[in-house]
C-alpha cells in the first residue's frame, strides 16, 4: 500500500503555486494537510503526476476576524478548533469540529482541505453551506469568491477551475447573531457522518424564526440544503409541530447514497430525525 | 545496507536528503517525495518503535508528534515536514528510567502484543499536556483515533488517569 | 524422584506481578517483523485478482522487467515445479480433502487472491511493477451466498468437490427426534452471524533467508506456533525440519490468523531460495482484509424443546458455514462449523443434544481462525434463543437459566465433553449483582414511561480450555490437523551456572505474557526470584519443540510442562543442599533463590552456589548424582477442562435512528487457578471488546458483483475506545481438579461469551416494540429496519 511516484513542489507563494498547477495541467493535485488525499494515494485509487504542497506558503493559515471571519484555507482543523475568533464569530464551527476525526488527524489537516475536498459525508462542507460561507478561488487573474451554494458541485469535485486554489473561506459577520446546531450519526466517533444536520437560524425576541439554514452531510452527491424547510421555518416559532414538519420536509425530497455503513432509506428516515433534534436543540437554547 | 546497484537505482531516481530533528537530535535520509513518513523514520532512521497498522490513516499506530503536537506518520511524506521536529516513542525515555506514562502503562497493565502502544503513549503525553485532569470521558475521545485490538481499553484509561495523578 | 514438601505459599502464583516484557515495549524496542532489515533485502508484493471467479488466460509480466529495481516476477506457472500445494482438510472421514496450489494456474477463485509475486529493492517498487502486469481474465460466473452454493446448478469452485460442500458433520448425543416430540413446545429460530476478521493491528508477514553454504532456510515470521509451522512447510518446501528454523519475534497480535500457513508462507521462502537473497513481505491492510483469512459467516437455524415449568430438554443446530474458496490450512472449516456445534450445550442440563454441519465453497476469501472461532456463533445462538423463549413463556431470563444450569459438580453433557466443574450458577447470579439486575429492572420501567428504551442482557459460557488430545478427541477433531496429530507441548527448565534460570517453550506470546506467567510458574516451581528467570519462545533453534498458542491454551500447557520440569531441577536442588548442608533433603525448603534447612534458621545456601557445585563441584556434590546438569524437558497433554462465565449487559436504544448505546458491561469469569488476575483481566476486557465489535461494528461484506467492499479500515470497523464501555471484571476461582494447579485457561471466553449478551440486552430493550432480531452485528440500519417492521405489523 504505497503511493505511485510523483513530482513535489513546494511553494512560498501562491502564484508560485497556480504557476506550478498551470505547468502541469491535469496531472498536479494540490496537496494540504493530506489527511483525505494522502491515504487514497497510498490505496492506489489517487496517482497525481505531480503534488504542489501549499502549506509553505507563509500566512496562508491566518485566522481572522474583522466583521466576518476569515480562515486561510492552510489553517490546521487543530487550530480552527481552538481559535477563540472562531467560537465567537461562528461557534457551529467549534462546534462541529468536535466531530471531524481526531486530534492526530486535526493537527495536520486543514480546514480549507476539507472543503476542497468536497466529501459530501464530511461535515465542514455541511456547515460552510449553513453558514453561506464564501470560498475564495485564487487563479492567474486573481481572487474570485465562490458562495458555498456554488461551490460543491459533485462527489469529490468543485467549482474551483484545475490551476486556482482555494485560499481562504470567509464566513459573514451574521453568523454570530444566529443560533446553530450540528448533530450527526456516525457508526464510529471520529468517523465520516452517516447523516449530519447543520441548522442555523435567526430568532427575533419572540422566537420567531427570521432566517433559517438548514444543510445535511451523507445524504447525496454534495452536501444538500433543505430549501424547503428553510422557507417553511421563517415566520414561525419552533414549536413542536413546526421542528417535525420541517425536518419531514428537509428528507421528503432527498434520495441518498447506499454504502456499507447505511442504506439509502436509513439515510433518508435519520435526516429528518437529526434536522428535528438540531431543530431542537436550538430551540431549548432559547 | 542496500547495494551498489540499487543505491545506484536510487540515484537515479528522485530521492533528495530530508533534515529532520527527531527527539531533539539533526537526523537526516534520503527520500523520495513519495516516501511516507513512517517508512522514513522506520527505514531510512531506523527508529521502529513506530509502528504501521493500517497505512491509511485510521488506526494510530504510526502516530508520531510534529511540532508538539500528534500526527499520523502512515499519512503524511516525509517531505512535507523537511526541517521540523519529529518527536517518536523512543524520545519519551531518553534514561534509565521509565517516562511517568510509561510507569502507568506497566501499572495498569495497558498493554499487551505491544504495538499499539508507542501511538498510544504518545497520544497520552498529547492528552495530558492539553489537560491535566481528564475525566474518563474525556480519556476516551481523545484516545479514540488510537485502536487496540488487545486490550479492550479498560487498562488504559486506568492507566491513563494513573498517569495523570503522577504528573 | 525425590521432592520436598512445600511448606511455604506460592510467591508468585496469582500475584498481580508486573509485565517483565513491558518495558521493551513501552520504549519502542518491541522487535515485530517489519523492524527486522537484513543485508541486501529484497521485498516482494503481490498481484491480485480483481474477479470473484475468472479464468487466467495469459498473464503478462514482461513490461515489469523494464523496472529499475525489480529482480524477480513469478506466476503459478513459474513457481509449480518449486512447491507442492498445500493439501488441506483434517484426517477426517466428514471432511474432504483439497489441493490448492501457491498461486493459480488456471483461475482465481476470490477477489484479493494472488496470482503474481514481484521482488523488487524496496516495497514501493515492487508494487510499481505489479501495476504493469497484464492478465487477459475470462470472468467465470460465481457464488457468493452458502445457500447458493449448495443448489445443484451452483457453479462449482473445485471440480475434486462436485456439490461444493468441504464438510458434513452429524454429532448427537441422546435422542434429539424423541427429545423434541416429547417437549412441550418446541422453539425454532434462524440466525445469521456475520463474516468477521481477525484483524490484528499487526497484519502478517515475514522474512526468509535462504543461505546456499549451509543449505539453511531462516524465516522470521509473524506467528503464533513456530513449530508446528517448521513442520507444515517442511513437506511443500521439500526440505527437512532440520533445514528449517523459524523465529517468531515479537508478534503485534495473533488472534487464530498467525495460526496457519497461507500461501505467502511457502512463495517468499521458494522465492529466496531462487533468488539467493533474504525477501520480506508485509501484508498490508487491504491484502488482510481481501486475502488473509475471513471467519465465522454462518447460517444457523436451531430448535430447543423445553416444558411448560421451563426445563430444557433439547437441543439441535443446523450450521451452513461459507467456507470461501479454499480450506484454509491446517484446520479447513472444521473451526468454525465444528466447534459451532459443540458449544452449543453449555452451562444447562440437556438430555438430547446434535449438531448438523455444512460448508460449501464460495467465491468468498477462505474462512479461517479467529479467536472463540465458531465456538462463539454456537454458544451465542443457544443464549439468544433463551432469552426469546423465556420472554415468550414469560419466565424470568435469569430465572430460566439458574433453572437448567447443571450442579458445580464434574459433569458429562449431552455431546459428551467431560467438564471439571465450576461456579456456573454462582457466576450468573454475581454478573445480576454486578448490575443490580433488580434496581435496574425498576428503573427500566420508569424509563420506559419517558419513552426511552434500555435493556439488560446476559450470556453464559462453558469454553474448552487448554486444547490438547482430549479435548480433540472429545470434540471429534479427527486424528489431527492433516497429518500431524497431537496436541501437546513442551518445556524445559534449566538453572544456569550462575544461578539464573532459563525457561524455553513451544508456545507463543503474542500478547498473553508468558515472559511474565511462565516464570511466575517457574519461580515458583524453583523457588527462586522471579528476576532470575527469563522464558525464551519463538525461536525452533532455541526453544524445545512444542505445538504453539491457539484454543485458550497456553496457560495450561505452559504452567503444566514448566511444573513438570521445574519439579526435576527442584528436586536435584534440594539433593545437592541437603548434601552440602549436612541435613534431610526432606528438611530443605527452597525460596526466595536459596535453600534452607527447615528448624535450622543459619543453615542457607543460594542457588547460586548450588549450581557452582552441580556443575564444577566434582566431588562436592552427591555421588549419586549421576546426571549433574540442572536441566529438564518435560511434555504435558492435560485432560479436558472448561472456564466458565457469564457477562451481562446494560444499553439503551435510541429507536429513532437504531443507534445501541452500551452503557455498563460485567464479566464474571472462573478460568480456575489465576497465574495473574492482571493477565486474565486483561484477556477477559480484551476479548469483550472483540465481542463488542463482533456484535455491533465488525462485519465483512461483499456486494452483488462479488467485490469486497470492506477492504479498509474506512469500512471494516474496529470498536475504538468510545464504543466500548468499561469493562467491570469480576474473578471466581474454581480450581480444576485435572490440570496442574487447577489452572483452566480463558483465552477466547471473554469474546465467547460477549455477543450474546449485547444481543440479549438489545432485545430487551425493544421486546415492547415486539422487535425480534436475527442478525449480527446490530448495526443501525439494520436495527431501526426491525423496529419499523415491528411497528408495522
Amino acid at each position: 500500500m504505497k503511493p505511485v511516484r510523483f513530482k513535489y513542489f513546494a511553494p512560498e507563494t501562491v502564484a508560485e503555486a497556480v504557476a506550478r498547477l498551470e505547468e502541469y495541467g491535469d496531472e498536479a493535485k494540490v496537496l494540504a494537510g493530506g489527511q483525505s488525499l494522502v491515504p487514497l494515494m497510498n490505496l492506489r485509487l489517487a496517482r497525481p503526476g505531480v503534488l504542489v504542497d501549499i502549506c509553505r506558503i507563509p500566512r496562508l493559515d491566518e485566522i481572522r476576524r474583522n466583521g466576518s471571519l476569515s480562515i486561510g484555507a492552510t489553517a490546521r482543523q487543530r487550530a480552527v478548533r481552538q481559535s477563540d475568533e472562531v467560537a465567537a464569530a461562528a461557534p457551529i464551527i467549534t462546534e462541529v469540529m468536535r466531530w471531524v476525526g481526531h486530534p492526530a488527524t486535526q493537527s495536520q489537516g486543514t480546514f480549507g482541505g476539507m472543503a476542497a475536498h468536497a466529501d459530501p459525508a464530511a461535515e465542514i462542507p455541511a456547515v460552510l453551506l449553513a453558514l453561506d460561507a464564501e470560498l475564495v478561488a485564487t487563479g492567474r487573474d486573481g481572487e474570485r469568491a465562490i458562495p458555498a451554494g456554488e461551490f460543491f458541485s459533485t462527489w469529490f469535485t468543485t467549482t474551483l477551475a484545475p490551476t486556482e486554489i482555494l485560499t481562504e473561506v470567509r464566513i459573514p459577520a451574521s453568523a454570530s447573531q444566529s443560533r446553530s446546531a450540528f448533530l450527526e450519526l456516525a457508526r464510529r466517533h471520529g468517523d465520516f457522518a452517516m447523516v449530519g444536520a447543520a441548522a442555523v437560524v435567526e430568532l427575533d425576541e419572540a422566537g420567531t424564526a427570521e432566517s433559517s439554514r438548514l444543510t445535511l452531510c451523507g445524504v447525496g452527491d454534495t452536501p444538500v440544503r433543505a430549501h424547503g424547510s428553510e422557507e417553511f421555518l421563517v415566520g414561525r416559532q419552533l414549536d413542536s409541530a413546526t421542528m417535525q414538519e420541517a425536518a419531514r420536509m428537509a428528507a421528503a425530497d432527498l434520495s441518498p447514497p447506499s454504502d456499507v455503513h447505511a442504506s439509502s432509506e436509513y439515510r433518508q428516515e435519520v435526516a429528518a430525525v437529526l434536522v428535528r433534534r438540531a431543530l431542537e436543540q436550538i430551540a431549548a437554547d432559547t | 545496507m542496500a547495494t551498489d546497484a540499487e543505491m545506484a537505482v536510487r540515484a537515479a531516481e528522485d530521492f533528495r536528503i530530508v533534515r529532520l530533528v527527531v527527539n531533539g537530535e539533526a537526523r537526516s535520509g534520503l527520500a523520495e517525495p513519495r516516501t511516507l513518513l513512517v517508512d522514513f523514520i522506520r527505514h531510512e532512521l531506523g527508529l521502529t518503535g513506530t509502528h504501521v497498522g493500517c497505512e491509511h490513516g485510521v488506526c494510530g499506530a504510526c502516530t508520531v508528534r510534529l511540532n508538539g503536537h500528534l500526527i499520523r506518520s502512515c499519512i503524511t511524506f516525509a517531505v512535507q515536514v523537511e526541517g521540523q521536529e519529529i518527536e517518536t516513542v523512543e524520545g519519551l525515555a531518553p534514561g534509565a528510567d521509565l517516562h511517568p506514562i510509561q510507569e502507568a502503562y506497566q501499572e495498569a497493565h495497558a498493554l499487551q502484543c505491544g504495538f499499539c502502544t508507542p501511538g498510544l503513549l504518545l497520544a497520552t503525553q498529547s492528552l495530558l499536556e492539553e489537560n491535566p485532569a481528564p475525566s474518563d470521558a474525556e480519556i476516551r475521545e481523545y484516545l479514540a483515533g488510537n485502536i487496540c485490538r488487545c486490550t479492550g481499553y479498560t487498562n488504559i484509561v486506568r492507566a491513563v488517569q494513573i498517569a495523570a495523578a503522577k504528573l | 524422584m525425590a521432592t520436598t514438601d512445600r511448606t511455604r505459599p506460592p510467591q508468585y502464583l496469582g500475584a498481580r506481578v508486573m509485565r517483565v516484557e513491558d518495558p521493551r515495549f513501552l520504549r519502542g524496542g518491541g522487535q515485530y517483523i517489519d523492524d527486522i532489515a537484513l543485508p541486501g533485502m529484497l521485498h516482494a508484493a503481490f498481484c491480485r485478482s480483481p474477479h470473484p471467479h475468472a479464468r487466467i488466460k495469459s498473464i503478462d509480466v514482461g513490461a515489469t522487467r523494464q523496472l529499475a529495481g525489480v529482480r524477480g516476477v513469478f506466476t503459478g506457472e513459474s513457481l509449480k515445479e518449486l512447491v507442492g500445494p498445500l493439501v488441506t482438510g483434517l484426517d477426517h472421514e466428514h471432511i474432504r480433502v483439497l489441493e490448492q496450489r501457491v498461486l493459480p494456474l488456471d483461475r482465481v477463485r476470490h477477489v484479493g487472491e494472488a496470482v503474481a509475486v514481484v521482488v523488487a529493492t524496496s516495497r514501493y517498487i515492487a508494487e510499481d511493477a505489479c501495476d504493469l502486469i497484464e492478465v487477459e481474465w475470462e470472468p467465470l460466473p460465481y457464488v457468493m451466498d452458502a445457500e447458493e452454493a449448495m443448489k445443484p446448478d451452483a457453479p462449482l469452485i473445485d471440480d475434486s468437490i462436485p456439490d461444493n460442500n468441504t464438510l458434513h458433520l452429524d454429532y448427537e448425543g441422546g435422542n434429539v427426534e424423541e427429545g423434541l416430540a416429547g417437549s412441550d413446545r418446541v422453539y425454532t429460530r434462524k440466525f445469521y452471524f456475520g463474516r468477521q476478521s481477525a484483524s490484528p493491528l499487526e497484519t502478517r508477514g515475514l522474512i526468509a533467508d535462504y543461505d546456499a553454504a549451509s543449505e539453511m532456510l531462516t524465516i522470521w515470521m509473524s506467528n503464533q506456533m513456530p513449530h508446528l509451522t517448521r513442520t507444515m512447510i517442511s513437506t511443500p518446501l521439500g526440505l527437512p525440519e532440520g533445514r528449517i528454523r523459524i523465529i517468531a519475534p515479537d508478534v503485534g497480535g495473533g488472534f487464530g490468523l498467525k495460526a496457519h500457513v497461507f500461501v505467502e508462507d511457502l512463495i517468499v521462502p521458494v522465492l529466496s531460495r531462487q533468488l539467493l537473497r533474504p525477501i520480506k513481505w508485509i501484508e498490508d491492510r487491504h491484502e488482510n482484509l481481501a486475502a488473509s483469512g475471513h471467519a465465522r459467516e454462518i447460517h444457523y437455524e436451531c430448535d430447543i424443546g423445553v416444558n411448560e415449568d421451563g426445563t430444557f430438554t433439547t437441543i439441535y443446530g443446523r450450521l451452513l458455514g461459507n467456507n470461501g474458496a479454499y480450506n484454509n490450512y491446517p484446520y479447513c472449516a472444521f473451526i468454525d462449523v465444528g466447534m459451532g456445534g459443540n458449544l452449543l450445550p453449555g452451562m444447562y442440563d440437556w438430555q438430547h443434544a446434535r449438531y448438523v454441519s455444512d460448508a460449501p465453497l464460495t467465491n468468498k476469501c477462505q474462512t479461517s481462525a479467529y479467536r472463540a472461532t465458531g465456538m462463539v456463533v454456537g454458544n451465542s445462538m443457544r443464549e439468544i434463543m433463551i432469552d426469546e423463549i423465556a420472554r415468550d413463556m414469560d419466565i424470568d431470563p435469569v430465572e430460566m437459566r439458574l433453572q437448567n444450569t447443571i450442579p458445580p459438580d464434574p459433569y458429562v453433557n449431552a455431546l459428551g465433553h467431560k467438564y471439571d466443574g465450576g461456579s456456573y450458577a454462582e457466576a450468573l447470579k454475581k454478573a445480576a449483582e454486578a448490575l443490580d439486575y433488580e434496581g435496574f429492572r425498576q428503573r427500566q420501567r420508569e424509563l420506559l414511561e419517558d419513552g426511552r428504551y434500555l435493556g439488560i442482557g446476559f450470556s453464559t459460557c462453558v469454553e474448552p480450555a487448554g486444547w490438547a488430545t482430549e479435548h480433540a478427541r472429545a470434540h471429534h477433531w479427527g486424528e489431527g490437523f492433516g497429518t500431524f496429530g497431537g496436541y501437546f507441548d513442551s518445556a524445559s527448565v534449566t538453572v544456569e551456572p550462575d544461578g539464573s534460570v532459563t525457561v524455553t517453550t513451544g508456545l507463543h506470546s503474542h500478547g498473553q505474557s508468558h515472559e511474565t506467567t511462565f516464570a511466575q510458574v517457574a519461580a515458583d516451581a524453583l523457588g527462586v526470584r522471579l528476576e532470575d528467570v527469563r522464558v525464551r519462545q519463538g525461536d525452533t533453534a532455541s526453544a524445545v519443540y512444542g505445538v504453539g498458542t491457539y484454543a485458550s491454551r497456553s496457560s495450561v500447557l505452559g504452567a503444566g510442562t514448566i511444573m513438570r520440569a521445574g519439579a526435576d531441577v527442584r528436586a536435584k536442588l534440594v539433593r545437592i543442599a541437603a548434601h552440602e548442608l549436612e541435613a534431610d533433603p526432606a528438611d530443605i525448603e527452597l525460596y526466595d533463590g536459596r535453600a534452607h534447612v527447615r528448624g535450622s534458621p543459619d543453615k542457607t545456601i543460594d542457588v547460586t552456589q548450588l549450581a557452582q557445585l552441580a556443575y564444577f563441584g566434582h566431588t562436592n556434590r552427591p555421588a549419586d548424582l549421576e546426571e549433574p546438569a540442572l536441566t529438564s524437558t518435560r511434555s504435558y497433554d492435560p485432560p479436558e477442562s472448561y472456564n466458565n462465565s457469564t457477562f451481562g449487559a446494560i444499553v439503551e436504544v435510541d429507536i429513532e435512528t437504531g443507534i445501541i448505546d452500551l452503557q455498563r458491561f460485567a464479566a464474571v469469569e472462573d478460568c480456575g487457578t489465576m497465574l495473574n488476575p492482571n493477565v486474565v483481566e486483561g484477556q477477559v476486557a480484551g476479548g469483550a471488546a472483540q465481542g463488542i465489535g463482533m456484535a455491533l461494528y465488525e462485519e465483512v461484506c461483499y456486494d452483488e458483483e462479488g467485490q469486497l467492499q470492506t477492504g479498509s479500515l474506512v469500512e471494516f470497523l474496529y470498536p475504538s475506545m468510545m464504543e466500548v464501555p468499561d469493562i467491570e471484571a469480576e474473578h471466581i476461582e474454581t480450581p480444576s481438579p485435572v490440570t496442574a494447579a487447577g489452572v483452566k485457561g480463558l483465552g477466547e471466553g471473554g469474546l465467547l461469551t460477549t455477543p450474546a449478551a449485547v444481543v440479549n440486552a438489545v432485545a430487551d430493550a425493544l421486546a415492547p416494540l415486539g422487535v425480534a432480531l436475527d442478525r449480527l452485528p446490530l448495526n443501525p440500519g439494520y436495527v431501526l429496519s426491525r423496529i419499523r417492521a415491528a411497528r408495522e405489523q
